[in-house]
């Protein structure tokens, strides 16, 4: 894995903290379990093992965690928080990069679909790019290391709507 | 009546303060506190762990009170749709206001403290419930 160009990778002095969220749900009903995969999908959680995910520490991510929390006590689950570091500055990359890389695949699947777009031209493109920059503001909201491939991503939406303007 | 919530202050907690004052108790006092174990005994707590008012089967804590507290005002519910969307983000509903209205109360709490945010927030939420109400007289966008 090539870390060159992410941010966080270089002249990292001080070790992160992270938050985890370990959460038992019961099997049935399955709408719990759904709508908090849903929530957990949309933080950019990293799935440690299975009912184990982390994010790191920040007051927003803490708190949205918590609340996860609760939802899961309330639909019949166990659910804790701790705040904790990496045993070591390796392990914490290794997280940080497997993060990193999970955001880079969604920029590039968004960078994909503005070149199909912008290729393609036709009436579609306008709704095209509406949905691929709300998808840039999802994605940036849980890229917490962000990878080269997300100033890419936006490069290749800004040049659709260029694109656009040109013909319109 | 004294009322407690989380030291600071974002979007959902500064609009309970402003629904509190407004709908509820207009000699609201707030207490900021850093736990949920800090929550003083004489005072309700909201948007805290554990709190009744808090987030409850996918709502936010301004729609938790706003069931607890039996407020029907369509524009409030009008209100609590953003909101809902600037805190939680689950696209539960369309929203088109609620990232603006996130930037805004999470720029307000860089330069103020929990009071003053409230407090200028406050004003923020007055326009706001003023624009959705006028939007659902005239069943269109106020000009």
């Amino acid at each position: 894995m090539c870390n060159r160009g992410f941010s966080y990778f270089e002249g990292m002095a001080a070790r992160l903290k992270w938050v985890f969220l370990l959460y038992r749900l019961p099997r049935n009903p399955s709408t719990p379990r759904i709508a908090l995969w849903r929530s957990l999908r949309r933080l950019g959680v990293f799935q440690l093992a299975d009912g184990l995910v982390a994010l790191p520490l920040d007051a927003r991510t803490k708190e949205q965690l918590e609340w996860l929390a609760e939802e899961v006590s309330e639909a019949g689950g166990e659910a804790s928080i701790w705040v904790t570091e990496a045993g070591s500055a390796v392990q914490e990359r290794v997280l940080a990069a497997r993060m990193a890389e999970a955001a880079a695949a969604e920029y590039r699947a968004v960078r994909a679909a503005a070149l199909a777009a912008g290729s393609a031209g036709g009436a579609g493109r306008r709704r095209t790019l509406r949905r691929l920059r709300r998808d840039l503001r999802a994605i940036r909201a849980r890229d917490y290391f962000p990878p080269p491939e997300a100033a890419e991503a936006r490069r290749a939406v800004e040049a659709l709507a260029e694109a656009m303007e040109a013909t319109a | 009546m004294k009322w407690a919530t989380r030291r600071g202050v974002h979007v959902d907690r500064a609009a309970c303060a402003w629904l509190i004052r407004r709908s509820i108790d207009p000699k609201a006092e707030f207490v900021f506190v850093d736990d949920p174990s800090e929550v003083p005994a004489d005072a309700t707590a909201f948007d805290i762990r554990g709190a009744e008012l808090g987030h409850h089967h996918g709502d936010c804590s301004f729609e938790t009170i706003l069931r607890r507290y039996d407020l029907d005002d369509p524009a409030l519910w009008d209100v609590a749709r953003i909101v809902h969307e600037a805190d939680l983000d689950d696209e539960r509903y369309d929203a088109p206001e609620a990232p603006g209205l996130d930037v805004i109360c999470r720029g307000l709490s860089m330069v103020h403290d929990d009071a003053e945010v409230v407090a200028i927030a406050g004003a923020v939420f007055d326009g706001l419930y003023e624009h959705r109400r006028r939007a659902l007289l005239l069943g269109r966008e106020p000009a």
